[in-house]
């Protein structure tokens, strides 16, 4: 049901009204993403305050919401209709005079009306098995790699939470992938029974890489959640505790202040030592160069700091829209030994900075998240029509014709163990109708993680006729020195509508596009992220280049 | 019930975060029936008698208060044009209530109204509400839609009906609110059957002094 849309039929100006909105609206989507997360940690928060641990040791009669004890003959408490725990009096919420909740149970289902999810619920009733993702949102997500971080973080997180938490509400478990177009309904149904993690809500989580064909869905998101792999090498905490800070834009002197209060609850830096000594470091993201970092004070021997400073970066305001800010919290140990804390990522765009005054608030730290499920390709590709000589004979035009695909380079390889750095190549193998196949190779590249082949690949003799009908396959291999097989990074294929992804190119500009790749060697999923218009090529900058 | 929109919203209120529920809607219909005209009364109250054919898709917000509650309404406007059909459709799996709408001048785009509704039926969920909206009803003299016949569609297609105007400002936000109500409706309708204990959401609940914490104190 992925809808089969592409906007190649619109005319230049159309699709950039098209993009346009999807892009507002990708706006809106992150605006309310975060309003749902805010509610869901409101009510996990609300849960880990009830949560019984093992630590601890508790009465048997006791509220199972505030720990109080319960007497035998006074105050009793009640079975809470939802969760059938006993509750206090005073943990409960009176829906009217003859029916009560427990304060999680109200809480739960207050989130579930606010997060819209009885509709999401009515509609799975039509759509039962696919998930809920307008294809926009597949093509505008993909757009914005960022928002795909956040929608695993939070996927991440939340299943980090509620392993963690008491499962006290045995809730409706769906937990949905999406293929993009090639939607397997056996991983589906695989991913589903996985996950005996009682997610609370609705977790829609796109899968750009499906992981190799070896590994199951479940192997490819804890990997996901402990990729912790940044070049600079540093120690890893358990994430825990809050930030507390106010951002703030000076529109008469283009600054955009970031006001550093405390953070309270950290994880020590050196667990076994009980030694922390923070600092804050920020970075407006997309740049992670020395000019875009900022960082406070050290300061010693604590898990609450306070900071109390405010970091400030000259930026005009039309700028922030493409800006995340990553505010990262970290122990500097001895000799330059650094441990992360935690950090949170704020997308400027949808931050409101119109208000007068700042407003503190607090953010749980949240583990890094690196892309490297979004292994990218870029590269352009034309139509090239050579001058024909004898441009009266027809057969000596269709030779005449090559098809151009330069390949730039490639981001976000993923990371050889054995190797570390990889020897990467491109395959080029353009599949004609009648299964003809032309193939061609790029030099390979050593010990490179974002490699820059700048190759040309050229086919010749295809008639754009042929081409419709054609599919070209581009695959990216680390080149063994040793072992005599080469090692499969991700692949795309472009093509014709049911063949994969759609291609463009056209006869006189290269057509630019961003592939990510998927990483199974059979099915690769495949998403042309941009084509040749302004907003996409604004965006293909600032990912990519 | 009164119903009053809140003029601080405006601009922010895309990145606003202080609402109840967001239900999203799609105003669907045949080319130049005023779908644009009617959204644009509706979130600006303005009207410019030019007609400019939608590109595929746009939307706008708006918050309102209603039923003692902010709703964001997130208010699609669709392309008319079956060039861009592909796109549209797209876009009724993700709403929750429709504005059917035609042009009580034109014959054609009344008796495209089944059509229409087939549409909904086929691409959106089952309980999709639907109002059927005849525009421009300040034409009386180029009329050729009687009411009695929107009505009658109406009825036949178990849709609720308005005749409104975008030009004077003739039953436009009353048709929103409607619309909102009547989602309000089915929330509350689903969520009994789902489970008959959360019932509070509309009927507004007392709240003991140990409630969960209002949902704004949390960041992030």
């Amino acid at each position: 049901m992925a809808c089969e849309f592409n906007l190649n039929f619109l005319k230049e100006l159309e699709r950039e009204a098209v993009l346009e909105v999807l892009y507002r609206d990708q706006m809106v989507r992150k605006t309310e993403e975060e309003r749902i997360r805010k509610m869901k940690q409101q009510l996990q928060q609300l849960r880990w305050k009830g949560a019984k641990n093992a630590r601890h040791e508790y009465q048997e009669r006791s509220c199972a919401r505030c720990q109080k004890s319960l007497g035998l003959l006074v105050n009793r408490g009640a079975v809470c209709n939802g969760c059938s725990h006993r509750v206090c009096s005073e943990c409960r919420v009176c829906l009217n005079p003859c029916l009560w909740k427990c304060t999680i149970c109200y809480a739960h289902g207050d989130v579930k009306v606010k997060a819209g999810e009885w509709f999401f619920e009515e509609r799975a009733k039509k759509y039962p098995v696919y998930l809920f993702i307008c294809w926009h949102n597949t093509l505008i997500v993909t757009l914005f790699n960022k928002s795909v971080e956040n929608l695993f973080l939070s996927l991440t997180t939340h299943i980090k939470k509620i392993s963690k938490s008491q499962n006290d509400m045995a809730d409706r478990c769906v937990l949905t992938t999406d293929y993009g177009k090639n939607v397997e309904r056996r991983k589906q149904r695989r991913s589903q029974s996985d996950t005996a993690i009682n997610v609370t809500s609705r977790v829609s989580i796109l899968l750009y890489t499906v992981s190799s064909c070896k590994s199951c869905f479940r192997g490819s998101l804890y990997s996901l959640s402990s990729t912790c792999t940044e070049s600079g090498n540093f120690g890893k905490a358990n994430i825990t505790g809050e930030i507390e800070f106010a951002l703030k834009y000076n529109f008469r002197a283009c600054i955009l202040e970031i006001c550093i209060k405390a953070c309270k609850n950290l994880a020590y830096g050196e667990e076994k030592r009980k030694k922390c000594n923070p600092y804050v470091k920020v970075y407006l993201l997309p740049d992670k160069s020395p000019w875009s970092k900022r960082k406070t004070a050290v300061k010693k021997s604590t898990v609450d700091p306070e900071f109390d400073e405010t970091l400030k970066y000259k930026i005009e305001h039309s700028q922030l829209r493409s800006r995340q800010l990553q505010i990262s919290v970290w122990h500097a140990g001895a000799l330059k030994y650094r441990v992360f804390l935690g950090e949170v990522v704020i997308p400027l765009a949808a931050w409101n900075f119109e208000e007068d005054s700042m407003q503190f608030d607090w953010y749980p730290l949240k583990p890094k998240v690196i892309p490297s499920f979004c292994a990218s390709l870029y590269l352009k590709s034309k139509m090239w029509r050579k001058l024909a000589p004898f441009s009266g004979n027809k057969d000596q035009g269709v030779l005449n014709c090559q098809l151009q695909v330069m390949i730039f380079g490639a981001k976000n390889l993923p990371m050889l163990r054995s190797a570390g750095m990889v020897n990467s190549f491109v395959k080029g193998c353009l599949i004609l109708p009648g299964q003809a196949e032309v193939k061609q190779k790029s030099p390979v590249l050593k010990k490179e993680a974002c490699p820059q082949w700048k190759h040309l690949f050229v086919f010749d003799g295809v008639t754009p006729a042929q081409l419709q009908q054609s599919c070209l396959h581009l695959t990216v291999w680390h080149k063994s020195i040793f072992s005599s097989s080469d090692q499969f990074l991700g692949g795309a294929k472009l093509g014709a509508k049911d063949q994969g992804c759609q291609w463009k190119f056209s006869e006189k500009p290269f057509v630019s596009m961003v592939i990510f790749m998927g990483q199974s060697h059979a099915k690769t999923s495949t998403e042309i992220v941009c084509s040749n218009s302004h907003r996409a090529l604004h965006i293909f900058k600032d990912l990519f280049l | 019930m009164a119903s009053a929109t809140d003029s601080r919203y405006g601009q922010k209120e895309s990145s606003d975060q202080n609402f109840d529920y967001m239900f999203k809607i799609l105003i669907i219909g045949n080319s130049s029936v005023g779908k644009t005209s009617f959204l644009f009364r509706y979130a600006d109250d303005s009207f410019t008698p030019a007609f400019v054919s939608t590109v595929g898709i746009d939307f706008k917000v708006k918050t309102i208060y209603r039923n003692d509650k902010r709703i964001k309404l997130q208010i699609w406007d669709t392309a008319g044009q079956e060039r861009y059909r592909t796109i549209t459709t797209a876009y009724y799996r993700g709403a929750m209530g429709f504005i059917l709408m035609y042009d009580i001048t034109n014959e054609e785009s009344f008796n495209a109204v089944q059509d229409w509704s087939t549409q909904i039926k086929t691409y959106s969920w089952d309980n999709a509400q639907v109002l059927l909206v005849g525009n421009k009803c300040d034409m009386e003299d180029e009329r050729v839609v009687s009411s009695e016949k929107g009505r009658q569609l109406a009825e036949h297609l178990g849709f609720e009906f308005f005749e409104a105007s975008a030009k004077d400002n003739i039953n436009v936000k009353q048709t929103f609110e409607r619309l909102v109500d009547i989602i309000c409706e089915k929330m509350s309708e689903s969520l009994d059957t789902a489970d008959p204990a959360v019932t509070g959401a509309k009927q507004g609940p007392q709240l003991t002094d140990q409630q969960a914490p209002p949902h704004q104190d949390c960041a992030c």
